[in-house]
């Protein structure tokens, strides 16, 4: 640590201590200016990551290491936190005063939280806010981490959502064509049900996956204006948000997921609704591109499912939105507001570069965000993405994302209950419109 | 803390005679002939003493228990998402929003079904099976140990346990279907109708151990000699129980309970491990501990789930006052040490 950093640290403590006294004169608002570090001044670059698995980490130990090579007075030095765990030790940290200089960034309603208490600092400008930069990892991915104007994190990665399924079980049921609108849906569960097959895998005691289906039906339902302005104003009155919980309560009614839905986990061991999935159990599951490698650790041999295909959410046919408009989970890395402005930019930028980019697909197996590193991309269901991501009118966050921690854990809560019939569809409304009011 | 000699020597030792105590200090054996009084210590080698011995222990438990129950009350007047300090004073929105959310008092329902039911269920079960296990007979120990090691089980374990077991495809049902009993199938851990007994029957196999090894020691207090001349007098096997063995068990029952009450409204780890962060409540298991974590950490509404915090410090703190007041006053007169002799 050098000497200015432990100022900084204790300023923060000091301020953190005098808010837990009932003064609040250090609280946020304002975005900070961070640092700047003196030419060949030695740094050390903490940086907070989720990269869990064996090749992840060597995918990050070795960016690390060609970025330290050429910077010769910086150390990077990572701390890989188990994912469930990084959002509330990344919180902790950030109020004592401790926070890493670089760290994942989930965006949505958390990100604006963040700012929004000063944490963040703003990129623009930075070396992974140059034109070369925003050209090649796509302007939208920009925005979608940006609040008024300023770019609160770079973006690294998109994992649009749609439904994974057998091609094995599709075949033995005789379904030939994939669905394309929701009658075509219904009609594929009625012969997955005739021929004895579990229609579709859901992992309701974990909420979010359950919500995933009204999410989408909602992305099909509401035109885009709608979904944006609901993002910023929190409120559920447009009718086709009604509408949406009614298709998640007519799909219900098909009785088309595994038993036990609501006891089931998500990711858990092979009774979970991906290994469902992995052992042939069920057709179908709604998830986001980062299905592949969960079912992979969950097939009998540990060896990817070789039947796992992918198709687009299916349209509705009283649907406002576009068929073409992609949700799915858009994430990127923050620097906090006490770092090096110049060097976190660039570091960002190294990290997103064709080629890490390139890496990236290779240790995590979801698509890259790089335009030049999209020819890597080898299974049929990545190319899917990427197709749909290029002819996406619209690209949106999950929605309890966008809505933050408050509205949208109300919003996974409440989809459960639409499941078990507990309320109806404008129950569900009215259940998430009070969580907002409340929020 | 003052032990009753303590209170009894400030009382009896008279006005303190400065500068004797140093220079007279009386041997053992005087001291045991003259009763029970040595020297009386100088009153600032007694704040000494106090300050030693207690000094560590009241330090810990204002730091991690009375600050943090201090700065949740604080907390709790703030809309407040946990980054930064919390600058949104809200007063008392929070709690108004807590008493009036229907989720929340239908959390507190449970919280009293699973108090009720524990004593209900419990009590009388343990007493039964301290009775029998009180008598000589062979295997005793064997069954001792064995009622006891669903306690000494981490909850956590329990749970997984239990949820495996009880899942809608799980060993339970498959074992019903086997055995021809089909019918008798349940959505054990999903069905709201069912899985608060579920839950409760978890809840009794888990505690149970503990209640018939209190009442088991309680069982050791109860005097032969009433027994026997209950017995002489010819009082059969279940009078003797009814009559004198019970009223005796009394004050062992009382703590009991005390201790379940107070258990029962602090339920968490099954049921958030059993029904996870966000099923609970559709399931009909949610308690008040389960809200506060949902509501608060989940939905990042800290100054909420502070509120939450304090809402369930006060509901218990008033349980444990009243009981204590109205029901374990007999039991603790005179063991005691009141401030005044």
């Amino acid at each position: 640590m050098t000497g200015s950093n432990r100022r900084r640290a204790y300023t923060a403590a000091a301020c953190a201590l005098a808010g837990a006294l009932a003064l609040s004169a250090c609280s946020g608002g304002s975005t900070p200016e961070g640092t700047t570090l003196d030419e060949g001044e030695p740094y050390t670059l903490t940086v907070w990551t989720n990269y869990t698995t064996g090749p992840g980490q060597d995918w990050f130990e070795g960016l690390a290491a060609d970025f330290m090579a050429e910077h010769e007075n910086i150390t990077v030095e990572a701390q890989h936190v188990q994912n469930e765990e990084l959002d509330g030790k990344l919180q902790t940290a950030m109020n004592s005063g401790d926070a890493p200089d670089v760290f994942l960034q989930r965006g949505g309603g958390k990100m604006k939280d963040m700012a929004a208490a000063g944490q963040l600092l703003d990129l623009t400008g930075t070396a992974v806010d140059a034109p070369e930069m925003r050209e090649k990892l796509g302007d939208a991915s920009y925005e979608a981490l940006s609040i008024d104007g300023k770019l609160l994190a770079a973006p690294q990665l998109i994992q649009p959502g749609g439904i994974w399924y057998s091609k094995d079980l599709f075949d033995e049921a005789g379904i030939t064509e994939l669905p394309e609108t929701v009658e075509d849906l219904e009609a594929a569960i009625g012969k997955l049900q005739d021929a004895g097959i579990t229609p579709i895998a859901l992992g309701g005691k974990d909420a979010w996956p359950a919500a995933h289906w009204y999410y989408f039906f909602a992305l099909r339902e509401c035109s885009t204006e709608t979904l944006e302005a609901t993002n910023e104003s929190l409120d559920f009155s447009a009718e086709c948000y009604e509408r949406a919980a009614q298709d998640v309560a007519d799909l219900t009614a098909l009785e088309p997921f595994n038993e036990g839905f609501l006891t089931t986990t998500a990711q858990q061991g092979a009774s979970s609704s991906a290994g469902l999935l992995a052992n042939h159990k069920a057709a179908m599951e709604l998830m986001g591109a980062w299905q592949p490698g969960v079912v992979m650790n969950l097939t009998p041999d540990q060896k990817p499912l070789p039947d796992l295909g992918w198709f687009p959410f299916p349209q509705v046919a009283s649907g406002e939105g576009d068929a073409a408009a992609v949700m799915g989970g858009q994430g990127g890395f923050s620097c906090s507001a006490s770092a090096p402005k110049e060097l976190c930019g660039e570091f960002l930028a190294f990290m997103n570069s064709e080629e890490n980019q390139e890496g990236f697909y290779e240790a995590f197996g979801t698509i890259p965000l790089h335009d030049d590193a999209k020819d890597v991309v080898t299974h049929e269901y990545d190319e899917q993405m990427l197709d749909a991501l290029a002819g996406a009118s619209y690209v949106s966050d999950f929605l309890d994302t966008n809505y933050g921690q408050q509205v949208g854990t109300a919003l996974n809560q409440a989809v459960v209950e639409l499941l078990t019939g507990s309320i109806d569809s404008a129950g569900f409304v009215s259940a998430v419109s009070d969580a907002a009011a409340r929020g | 803390m003052s032990t009753p000699e303590h209170v009894r020597l400030d009382v009896s030792a008279g006005p303190p005679a400065a500068g004797d105590g140093a220079v007279q200090a009386p041997s053992p054996a005087a001291a045991a002939v003259r009763g029970t009084v040595p020297r009386r210590p100088r009153p600032w080698r007694r704040w000494l003493e106090i300050v030693l011995l207690a000094g560590p222990g009241t330090a810990v438990f204002v730091t991690f228990v009375i600050l943090p129950v201090v700065m949740a009350a604080y907390y709790g007047f703030f809309r407040w998402s946990g980054y930064g300090p919390p600058t949104e004073f809200v007063g008392l929105r929070n709690y108004q929003l807590i008493l009036t959310d229907g989720a929340f008092l239908e959390a507190l329902g449970h919280n009293a079904f699973i108090l009720v039911s524990s004593l209900v269920l419990q009590g009388p079960v343990a007493i039964a099976i301290a009775l029998l296990l009180n008598r000589r007979m062979r295997g005793r120990s064997l069954i001792r140990v064995l009622i006891f090691v669903p306690y000494v089980l981490s909850e956590v374990i329990v749970a997984i346990g239990f949820s495996l077991m009880l899942h809608t495809t799980g060993a339970v049902n498959d074992v019903l279907e086997r055995v021809g009993l089909g019918g008798l199938r349940q959505d054990w851990l999903a069905d709201p109708d069912v899985a608060i007994w579920t839950l409760v029957l978890i809840l009794v196999w888990k505690y149970i151990g503990f209640a018939v090894i209190l009442m088991l020691a309680g069982l050791q207090g109860v005097p032969d000699e009433v027994r026997e001349a209950a017995a002489i007098d010819g009082a059969s096997y279940w009078k003797t129980q009814w009559y004198i063995t019970l009223p005796l068990l009394g004050p062992t029952v009382r703590i009991w309970a005390f201790l379940s009450i107070i258990g029962s409204l602090q339920v968490f780890d099954l049921v958030y491990v059993i029904w996870g962060q966000y099923v609970a409540n559709t399931a009909g298991t949610s308690t008040m501990a389960t809200y506060m974590v949902a509501n608060g950490r989940i939905s990042g509404a800290y100054g909420y789930g502070s509120a939450v915090a304090v809402v369930i410090f006060l509901i218990s703190l008033a349980v444990a006052l009243v009981y204590q007041r109205f029901l374990l006053r007999r039991d603790t007169e005179g063991a005691l040490t009141g401030g005044a002799a």
